[in-house]
C-alpha cells in the first residue's frame, strides 16, 4: 500500500524542492473515448493521496500512454452548461429540471470532446517556484509531471504546493522564535 | 435607355504596374476565398506589399479619397460597435427576445415569425453578425425550453438578418460602402430600399410559414416554461439602459437629418459613440474599445488599399468597359445583370470584397457613359441610381443563398454545430437559395417598375 506523505522529514525545505518531491505518483487516468459517465465515476474513486479518494481533474492518455489532455470538474460543468448561456446574461431564464436533463444528455459525451488539449505540464526536476508560476499564470489547479521521456509519472496538485508553502512559512516562524 | 459607349480599352496602359497589381489583387481574392489563411492577414499583407512595391504610395493608401482607405466606412463601423458594446451588458437585447417569445405565447411558429421580424428590424440598425449574436443565444434557450429543433430557428434568423440589414445605410457593410462611395446618405437608402425590403420580409415570413409552419409543434406544458420567464429580470443596468436608448435615439435622429446638418454618417456615429462613452460613466474604455471587431476593421482597411491599387492601374476601368460592351450600354439590362450577378456572387464569396470592387467599377462605368459629368452630378445621375440599388439588393440579399454567403450564416452554422445539430452546406442551401431567389425576384420587379416604368 502506498502511503502519502506530503512532506517527509528531511525533505529539502532549505534547498530547492522539486516537483517530484511532492507529486502524487501517477495512477489513475482517462482515455479519450471514455464517456463522461465513466469519467465522473473515476473522479469519485481516483486516489488522491493520504489514502483519500476523489479528484477534481484527471489526465487523459491515448493508447500509447501519451498525454493528450486533461479533464477537470470545470470541463464537466461546461459539458452540462449550454454554450449560449455564456454568450449573454441568461441565468435568470432557466427552468425546473434543466440541469438534471442536460446532465443526463452530457453523460454520453466523449472525454476527447471536452478535455483541455493544451495541457500545462512540468518536469519532475522542475523547482516548485516554476510549478507555482505555471499554476498562477495558466490558472490551473493541477499539473501532470513528466519524466525525461515525456511519460506522465505523477500529478502535482495546488493543495500540495500550498502545504509546502505553509510548511516553509511556519518553519520560518519557529526559526524566528528560536 | 441605351447609351453610347466609348470603347476606350486603348486608354488603359497595361504595363508592368497593371499586371503586378492585377496579380496581387487576384492572388489576394483567391486566398480569401480559399480560407486557409485568415482573410485579414491576406488583406493587410497584400495592401502593404502594394505600397512597398510602389503601385500606390503611402499617401494615396492612407489619405486619398479615390484610392485610399475609406475612413467613412471604418469610423461608422467602429462607432456602431462601441455603442453596441456599451449597450450589451444592460440586458436590453435579452429583454426584447424574451418579451418576443412571451408575446408569441410560446407558440413555435409565432416565435419563429416574431424572432425573424425582430431580427430583421434590429439588423436594419446594427450589423447582421451583431444582431444574430444577440438574438441567437436567446433563441437557443427558448428552443431548448420548448424542446424544439434549433436548426429552422437559426436558419430563419440568419436569413432575416440579411434581409433586414439591406433596408438601411447602416444595416449591412456593403450598404455603408456603397453609401460612402456613391455619396448617398441615410435617407436615400430608407426611401429607395426600405419599401422593397418590407415587401421582401412579408413574403419571407409567409414563405417560412409554408416551409416550417406545420413541422414545429410544442406540448402545452412546455409553453409554460417560456411563459414563466420574467423578461424584466434581464435588465441588469436600468440607468445605463436609459442613457443608451437616449443616445441611440439621438444617433438615429442624427442619421435621418445628417444631410440637413451637412454631416457625414460616420460623424453622426462617432458622435453617438463619444456621447455614450461620456455619459455611461465608464471609467476605463479599454474593454469597450477592445471588443470592437478589429479583425474585420483591418480587413476593410487592407481591402480598400488593394482595390485602390487596381483602380489606379486601370483594371477596374478595363472591367467596366467590358461590362458596358457586354450590355451595349443598356442600363436596365446592366442593372439587372448587376443585381443577379451580385446575388449569386455574394452567395458564394464574401460580399465585402465584391462590393469594394463593384463600387469603383460602377463609377468608372458612369464615367464612360457621361464623360462630361463629375462629382455628385455623376454619382447621382438618375440613370445610375438604379445601379447602386441593384448592387446593394443583390449583394446583401445574395448572402442568403448559401451557408457561407454571409457572416451571419457562418455564425449560426457554428452555433448549431456547438449544439450538436450541424447544418450541412446542402441543407442550408435547400432553404436559403429558394428564399434568396424569391427575394431577388421581388427586388427585380421593384427596380423595373419603380425606376424604368414609373421612373420615380
Amino acid at each position: 500500500m502506498w502511503i502519502y506523505h506530503p512532506l517527509k522529514a528531511g525533505d529539502k525545505m532549505g534547498g530547492c524542492m522539486k516537483a517530484k518531491d511532492i507529486m502524487i505518483p501517477f495512477q489513475d487516468y482517462l482515455k479519450p473515448d471514455d464517456t463522461l459517465r465513466a469519467a465522473v465515476k473515476l473522479f469519485k474513486t481516483a486516489v488522491r493521496g493520504e489514502q483519500k479518494t476523489g479528484v477534481m481533474g484527471l489526465p487523459v492518455l491515448d493508447e500509447k500512454g501519451k498525454l493528450v489532455g486533461m479533464l477537470s470538474m470545470m470541463d464537466i460543468l461546461r459539458a452540462v452548461y449550454p454554450s449560449y448561456m455564456s454568450m449573454m446574461n441568461l441565468g435568470d431564464f432557466t427552468w425546473d429540471g434543466m440541469l438534471e436533463s442536460f446532465a443526463k444528455q452530457a453523460g454520453y459525451k466523449k472525454v476527447k470532446d471536452l478535455m483541455t488539449r493544451d495541457v500545462v505540464t512540468v518536469r519532475e526536476d522542475d523547482p516548485l517556484m516554476e510549478c507555482v508560476d505555471h499554476l498562477v499564470k495558466n490558472r490551473v489547479r493541477r499539473l501532470p509531471v513528466l519524466d525525461k521521456t515525456g511519460k506522465v509519472v505523477g500529478m502535482l496538485y495546488v493543495r500540495d504546493i500550498f502545504f509546502a508553502i505553509t510548511k516553509a512559512m511556519l518553519e520560518e516562524d519557529s526559526g524566528g522564535v528560536k | 435607355m441605351t447609351q453610347e459607349v466609348s470603347t476606350a480599352s486603348e486608354q488603359i496602359a497595361m504595363g508592368p504596374a497593371f499586371w503586378i497589381a492585377t496579380t496581387i489583387f487576384l492572388l489576394a481574392y483567391g486566398l480569401i476565398m480559399y480560407e486557409k489563411i485568415h482573410k485579414t492577414i491576406i488583406a493587410i499583407f497584400g495592401a502593404a506589399l502594394l505600397i512597398v512595391i510602389g503601385i500606390v504610395t503611402q499617401e494615396e493608401a492612407f489619405t486619398s479619397l479615390e484610392l485610399g482607405v475609406d475612413w467613412n466606412v471604418i469610423f461608422l463601423l467602429v462607432s456602431m460597435m462601441i455603442i453596441i458594446n456599451i449597450m450589451k451588458p444592460t440586458g436590453c437585447f435579452e429583454y426584447i427576445a424574451i418579451k418576443s417569445a412571451k408575446m408569441a405565447k410560446g407558440r413555435p411558429f409565432m416565435i419563429m415569425a416574431i424572432f425573424s421580424t425582430v431580427t430583421a428590424i434590429v439588423s436594419a440598425f446594427l450589423d447582421n453578425v451583431t444582431t444574430v449574436l444577440l438574438i441567437a443565444p436567446v433563441t437557443l434557450l427558448i428552443c431548448q425550453a420548448l424542446e424544439l429543433d434549433v436548426v429552422p430557428f437559426l436558419i430563419t434568423e440568419a436569413l432575416a438578418s440579411n434581409i433586414g440589414g439591406t433596408a438601411t445605410l447602416i444595416g449591412d457593410p456593403p450598404n455603408i460602402m456603397i453609401g460612402s462611395k456613391a455619396q448617398l446618405g441615410f435617407m436615400p437608402f430608407v426611401y429607395h430600399l426600405t419599401p422593397v425590403i418590407i415587401v421582401v420580409l412579408i413574403a419571407y415570413v409567409i414563405s417560412i410559414k409554408f416551409i416550417f409552419g406545420r413541422k414545429i409543434v410544442v406540448k402545452e406544458e412546455l409553453r409554460q416554461r417560456v411563459m414563466a420567464m420574467d423578461e424584466n429580470a434581464a435588465i441588469k443596468d436600468p440607468v445605463l439602459l436609459k442613457k443608451s436608448l437616449v443616445v441611440l435615439a439621438v444617433t438615429i435622429t442624427g442619421f435621418v437629418i445628417h444631410g440637413m446638418l451637412d454631416l457625414q454618417p460616420a460623424t453622426i456615429a462617432l458622435f453617438g459613440a463619444g456621447l455614450l462613452l461620456l455619459v455611461s460613466g465608464i471609467k476605463d474604455p479599454h474593454r469597450v474599445l477592445a471588443e470592437a471587431e478589429w479583425s474585420s476593421l483591418f480587413f476593410f482597411i487592407g481591402l480598400f488599399i488593394i482595390i485602390g491599387a487596381v483602380v489606379k492601374v486601370g483594371l477596374i476601368k478595363w472591367m467596366s468597359i467590358k461590362v458596358l460592351e457586354l450590355t451595349h450600354g443598356n442600363l436596365f439590362g446592366t442593372s439587372m445583370i448587376v443585381m443577379w450577378f451580385s446575388a449569386f456572387a455574394s452567395a458564394f464569396i464574401d460580399n465585402i470584397p465584391y462590393v469594394a470592387t463593384m463600387n469603383p467599377l460602377i463609377i468608372d462605368m458612369a464615367k464612360q457613359l457621361w464623360p462630361n459629368l463629375s462629382g455628385v452630378e455623376l454619382l447621382h445621375h438618375p440613370d445610375l441610381m438604379p445601379m447602386w440599388w441593384s448592387l446593394s439588393l443583390g449583394a446583401c440579399l445574395g448572402g442568403n443563398g448559401t451557408a457561407i454567403g454571409a457572416s451571419a450564416n457562418v455564425i449560426v452554422v457554428g452555433m448549431a454545430e456547438k449544439m450538436g445539430r450541424p447544418i450541412s452546406f446542402k441543407k442550408f442551401m435547400l432553404y436559403g437559395m429558394p428564399l434568396m431567389i424569391e427575394s431577388v425576384i421581388i427586388c427585380m420587379i421593384y427596380v423595373w417598375i419603380r425606376y424604368y416604368v414609373l421612373k420615380i
